[in-house]
């Protein structure tokens, strides 16, 4: 198989050489960083609800819509990407998701545990060193080809990625800010400091080759790859490709990590609106933070009650809020422990 | 039919990339079967072909989003879609929950019936075979 180690490349080549290689037949494992910052969206993705287009506008930030899933993502050259075409039927290939992952993120750890991260593997498709997520992955399937992306965290950006997400307030966005920084981690975090790239994309290359054999290493795109990507270009980087899916929007969520979101929900009850920002953990309530325009008596329990929550298991919720109102004699007109429930988790 | 611990109901038609097709004159509605969609975990995304559209049997006409990983449908038959289940889009783990049920992909007008004698039909020894095979391959998923 061919890596190509092509390092700093245009931003939009982080996305278009690998949209390209299955729709040429191509294997390959491609090795490289964007030479720019850029937003990038899942496949389903609404970018209206996820992404704050125009402050990416006004700060020249690309936005770019992939065929891989998973979420909104800010990705910027301290981040080194590997991606993988391989053709469905290559015996490299496990059966399921669940054994692809786990046997190509082998890579990635092993990367880490060579530079003294104890990073492991985590269901379904994430990296966490020290409980912290410290890559993200996805596939989509192209034609005849399975494509694995990924990245390496050498340093992050948070404030910049909580500032391109849509959010529906500043509160939100604060929230976001706060749990990524607790929850992603980075190599310069880890180590204090990073090893130069050179060293980190060599370390790549020699782990990858590990699980899939010797590498036939080229440092250039080729004039048929080239035109490939150029023609996808066309597609790709217009606004109908960018704007061609809108979902429903009934709340906010944004997920950290397998098993972690922070989410935004409203709801509109007899007695007012009702909104709630949630931290969820594996199902559990971490925080929660209820406002809105309803009445709530004695008002000083309504953060009692937020802490209540705390521990709560998001299918128990409407239980706990009941037990909270009889215990501390909550009335609260035209809203329900089940109207809580309905923005809680 | 029970076969793996799975229900495979007699009257549907099987193909090996884990659909289902039922037939109902020169219709056929195409599903993910009960296996499908335990090997799939939560589908969070489906994405709705446009009816109208004609599409050959085997060719990916829709995607599916489960695990950060879109996956490709491909049609159990040829023919044009007269229509799209549109509630999935809303809620596609209605796939999960009712994939024999509401959670159906699309209705398919056929356009050569004799396309069916390529799919397994319940009884059939090959699905059996077929099922039991990917039984044991996706066995760490559904244990």
């Amino acid at each position: 198989m061919k890596l190509n180690r092509l390092e700093t490349v245009a931003w939009q080549d982080s996305q278009l050489l690998y949209h390209a290689q299955p729709r040429l037949g191509r294997e390959g494992l491609n090795l490289l960083s964007p030479g720019a910052p850029y937003v990038c969206i899942g496949y389903f993705q609404d970018v209206a609800q996820e992404v704050d287009v125009d402050f990416c506008r006004a700060n020249d930030i690309p936005i770019f819509r992939r065929e891989v899933g998973g979420g909104a993502v800010y990705l910027d050259g301290e981040q080194l990407f590997y991606q993988l075409i391989i053709h469905r039927d290559n015996p490299l290939v496990p059966a399921s998701k669940d054994a692809f992952y786990r046997k190509f993120l082998q890579a990635p750890i092993a990367a880490c545990r060579a530079l003294g991260i104890h990073a492991e593997y985590k269901p379904v498709n994430d990296i966490v060193a020290n409980g912290r997520k410290i890559s993200g992955n996805g596939v989509a399937e192209i034609g005849d080809y399975i494509v694995f992306v990924g990245n390496l965290i050498v340093d992050f950006d948070y404030e910049m990625m909580a500032r391109v997400l849509k959010v529906p307030d500043e509160k939100f966005r604060d929230k976001v800010y706060k749990t990524l920084h607790e929850n992603l981690s980075t190599i310069k975090r880890e180590l204090g400091s990073a090893p130069p790239c050179e060293e980190l994309w060599d370390l790549l290359a020699v782990k990858f080759a590990e699980v899939l054999g010797p590498l036939e290493e080229q440092t250039t795109v080729d004039e048929e790859w080239r035109a490939k990507a150029d023609e996808l270009a066309a597609q790709f980087l217009t606004d109908e490709w960018l704007y061609g899916k809108k979902r429903p929007g009934e709340g906010r969520e944004v997920k950290i990590r397998a098993g972690l979101q922070v989410s935004q929900k409203m709801h509109k009850s007899p007695g007012g609106l009702i909104r709630a920002t949630t931290e969820l953990q594996e199902g559990i309530i971490a925080a929660v933070s209820l406002s809105g325009d309803f009445f709530f008596f004695p008002e000083e329990k309504l953060a009692e009650m937020e802490k209540a929550l705390e521990g709560v298991p998001t299918g128990e919720v409407e239980r706990a809020i009941a037990n909270f109102y009889g215990e501390h004699g909550i009335e609260s007109p035209g809203v329900t422990p089940a109207d809580f429930a309905k923005v809680v988790g | 039919m029970e076969i793996a611990g799975f229900e495979f109901p007699d009257d549907l038609y099987y193909d090996k990339i884990h659909g289902w097709a039922k037939v109902e004159g020169n219709v056929v509605m195409q599903g993910l079967t009960n296996f499908g969609q335990a090997i799939a975990h939560e589908i969070v995304f489906a994405e709705i072909p446009r009816t109208g559209r004609d599409v050959e049997q085997g060719q990916t006409f829709m995607s599916m989003e489960s695990g950060k990983w879109v996956g490709r449908i491909q049609a159990v038959v040829s023919g044009k879609i007269i229509e799209a289940n549109e509630e999935l889009e809303w809620e596609p783990s209605t796939i999960n929950e009712s994939p024999f049920g509401d959670g159906w992909l699309v209705k398919i007008e056929i356009a050569d019936s004799s396309e069916l004698d390529n799919l397994m039909q319940a009884d059939s020894p090959e699905l059996k075979a077929f099922i039991e095979e990917e039984a044991e391959k996706y066995k760490d998923v559904l244990s």
